[in-house]
């Protein structure tokens, strides 16, 4: 008896283990009763409080579709999103980098979007965008925006300070004696620009200036050489006390908290134009101009970029529901409204006509700024391989040796590109 | 009395099922994971010793992670364990605010592991936190703030000391120090080394302070590289969690030696009460 007891005792704990991670898994559409998905991305709370409003509407429309959300600056979100993956937690709706794209498809996380039970309506988006987001001739993630590459400056302090602003055919020379001018007259206390030297983005640009790239057919385009005098002209900067020194520096992650330039101790540096919503004016305390790269050669270097893509996770088992809220998002008219510029330009022209009639403060700036310099931009490159989302890590991280002073600038180049071979090759 | 076994096990069972499941069998999966190419995503394919070949051979930052994590279990656990003495053998007196101050004490320890505490940490000691030559003593700093838990256990210690070994002392003159040193430290030392083992494995395993303060990076220039942040970046950003296994039993099997020399030490230096010298 005593053994039978002991049994049952076991076995109702495990049947409650058991029916706890149970679950219905039908992948079918399930029209009329009530569906709640995943949404996460990430941002700031601007870009928040605009999404949450779409999500508002596209639930009204859709009322047995909840949407619950959540978002995280880049870094984070993206640790957060492996965790989920690993733990079988995935949100149905993911927003998805360019740069980690093949990673993530490539190790079968996704869900196809141009075949099969997550299958979306891209007929508004060029193909041009959409080959951002295929791996091997499939569609991983749909970008809802492009972008590209921007330097903005704070013009009051520019003009206080006599800096020479940007103009057509500017060089990098031109750049640092305008930074130069910025923190000399306001004695180091407003920075010309953010150090900018450990951000690979930027460094991609100012290869494509010279005809090179990031990566060819996977592998690693540069040398060491290329990385070392990339990061000579920013130390030189560093040195002369024209971009943020070390302490400053080593602490930028994205965030508007750990922002010089947000934090009014810094007058300009690089971004993306997807990052002007309605109230970066106010984030920042002040008003900004848009304007083009430097460059030595003649050559931009920019592309025009998908801002970031949406996909689905291959495990979810509400993917004709994601779908819905992906469509919705892209290519409802009134959502392109209310979403405007927040994440970028949008990549839907019909919605983008509407959006750009609409618009006022920053994102209009940055419309307009996208305006001039869209027929001056390449295509994107081919989505990097995997492993770029580590290189890209390594190529900050080394550059604190770099500001920090511990090792040379010919060594710490040397080490980031063992590091980044080992990156891309295992 | 007529044994009834069947409910033992009935009683027993959350606990057995505990350690089966979320300890024993993770452990045992984590093993396993150490000699693949575990990615977190796909199906994982035996290498064997690969991961650990990799670890001793062809990672520099693998060695700066030892290096930063061994430096911060030198300074702070002993600084922690005398903070904790310090502050025990003051609260252990008869007054009335002693239950106000031990609690007063003892909160840092309720809150020091949390994301809230080292978030606060990061903005007070911001200056020191940049530096790569500071970053670690703010790392140390908050350990030793929360020494809370072995204060607790040192003042139940300081507590059984019987009392007549003090009123022994004073009738023979001895001062206050020489009193701490040839009876309190003595009879304490079981208490002591306890402490020292429990909050070596601890330090050996902190993780939340430095993955908060340098903003999961282990900077400035990898001088907060924790092992165990290490071992985060390369399970859950690089997608190697074969070699974060490897990394984890690494430190499994040194915290186990550890331990061990520990315990090879005390026969010299603890005393226990009614043992024979």
């Amino acid at each position: 008896m005593h053994r039978a007891l002991a049994s049952a005792a076991i076995a109702a704990l495990l049947g409650i283990t058991t029916v706890a991670c149970g679950s219905g898994d039908e992948n079918t559409p399930t029209e009329n009763k009530q569906v709640t998905i995943r949404f996460d991305w990430w941002g700031n709370a601007d870009r928040a409080e605009i999404t949450e409003k779409a999500i508002d509407l596209f639930e009204q429309k859709n009322p047995n579709i909840k949407v619950e959300t959540s978002f995280a600056e880049f870094n984070a979100y993206f640790q957060k999103l492996a965790t989920q993956i690993a733990g079988g937690g995935a949100p149905d709706v993911l927003q998805m980098d360019y740069r980690y794209v093949r990673e993530y498809a490539d190790r079968n996380v996704l869900a196809q979007l141009d075949n099969g039970p997550a299958k979306l309506d891209t007929s508004g988006v060029t193909q041009q965008l959409l080959s951002g987001g295929s791996v091997n001739g499939k569609l991983y993630g749909i970008p809802p925006t492009q972008n590209t590459q921007v330097f903005s400056y704070d013009f009051k302090q520019w003009e206080q300070s006599q800096a020479v602003p940007p103009k057509d055919g500017w060089t990098w020379n031109d750049l640092k004696a305008s930074a130069q001018k910025v923190s000399d007259s306001t004695q180091g206390k407003v920075k010309g620009l953010g150090d900018f030297g450990g951000i690979e983005d930027w460094f991609e640009v100012w290869l494509r200036q010279q005809g090179k790239n990031l990566y060819n057919e996977g592998k690693i385009a540069y040398t060491a050489a290329d990385v070392a005098k990339w990061w000579e002209m920013t130390d030189a900067m560093r040195r002369s006390g024209a971009v943020t020194p070390a302490e400053m520096t080593t602490k930028m992650d994205g965030s508007d908290a750990n922002n010089p330039v947000t934090q009014k101790l810094a007058s300009g540096g690089f971004g993306y134009d997807s990052g002007f919503t309605a109230k970066s004016w106010e984030i920042a305390g002040r008003e900004f101009k848009l304007s083009p790269f430097p460059s030595d050669t003649g050559k931009l270097g920019q592309y025009a970029k998908p801002a970031m893509m949406f996909s689905i996770s291959q495990r979810s088992e509400k993917k004709p529901e994601a779908a819905k809220l992906i469509n919705f998002l892209i290519n409802d008219a009134e959502a392109g409204k209310i979403l405007g510029m927040s994440r970028g330009l949008p990549a839907n022209a019909k919605v983008r006509d509407t959006v750009g009639a609409a618009l006022t403060g920053p994102p209009l700036v940055a419309f307009q700024y996208e305006q001039t310099v869209g027929p001056k931009l390449e295509p994107a490159p081919p989505p990097p391989p995997k492993g770029a989302g580590t290189a890209k890590a390594s190529f900050q991280r080394i550059y604190d040796d770099v500001i920090f002073q511990r090792s040379s600038i010919q060594q710490a180049a040397e080490k980031f590109m063992a590091d980044a071979q080992k990156a891309i090759t295992s | 009395m007529k044994e009834r076994p069947g409910w033992a096990y009935l009683f027993l069972s959350p606990w057995v099922l505990g350690v089966l499941l979320l300890t024993l069998g993770p452990m045992a999966a984590s093993l396993y994971l150490s000699f693949t190419d575990y990615d977190l995503f796909s199906t994982p394919n035996w290498i064997g010793l690969g991961n650990y070949r990799d670890l001793f051979t062809d990672d520099e930052r693998f060695f700066t992670s030892v290096w930063v994590t061994v430096k911060y279990v030198l300074i702070s656990t002993p600084l922690k364990l005398a903070a904790a003495l310090a502050v025990a053998v003051l609260l252990n007196r008869a007054s009335k605010a002693q239950g106000f101050y031990r609690s007063a004490f003892y909160a840092p320890s309720l809150l020091g592991a949390s994301v809230a505490v080292a978030l606060a940490w990061r903005v007070i000691f911001d200056k020191w936190a940049v530096n790569p030559d500071t970053s670690i003593l703010v790392l140390v700093a908050l350990a030793v703030w929360q020494f809370g838990a072995p204060m607790v256990i040192f003042l139940a210690g300081l507590q059984q000391v019987p009392k007549e070994l003090y009123d022994a002392s004073s009738v023979d003159g001895a001062g206050p120090w020489r009193t701490f040193r040839s009876v309190t430290l003595p009879m304490l030392s079981p208490v002591i080394f306890f402490n020292l083992v429990l909050e070596t494995i601890h330090a050996f395993q902190a993780f939340t302070g430095a993955f908060v303060i340098s903003g999961g990076r282990g900077g400035p220039v990898d001088s907060t590289l924790f092992y165990t942040l290490y071992l985060y970046q390369k399970g859950f950003t690089e997608f190697r969690m074969g070699y974060a296994s490897a990394m984890a039993w690494v430190l499994v099997l040194v915290v186990a030696l550890i331990t061990a020399l520990l315990f090879g030490t005390s026969r010299r230096w603890v005393f226990y009460a009614g043992e024979e010298r």
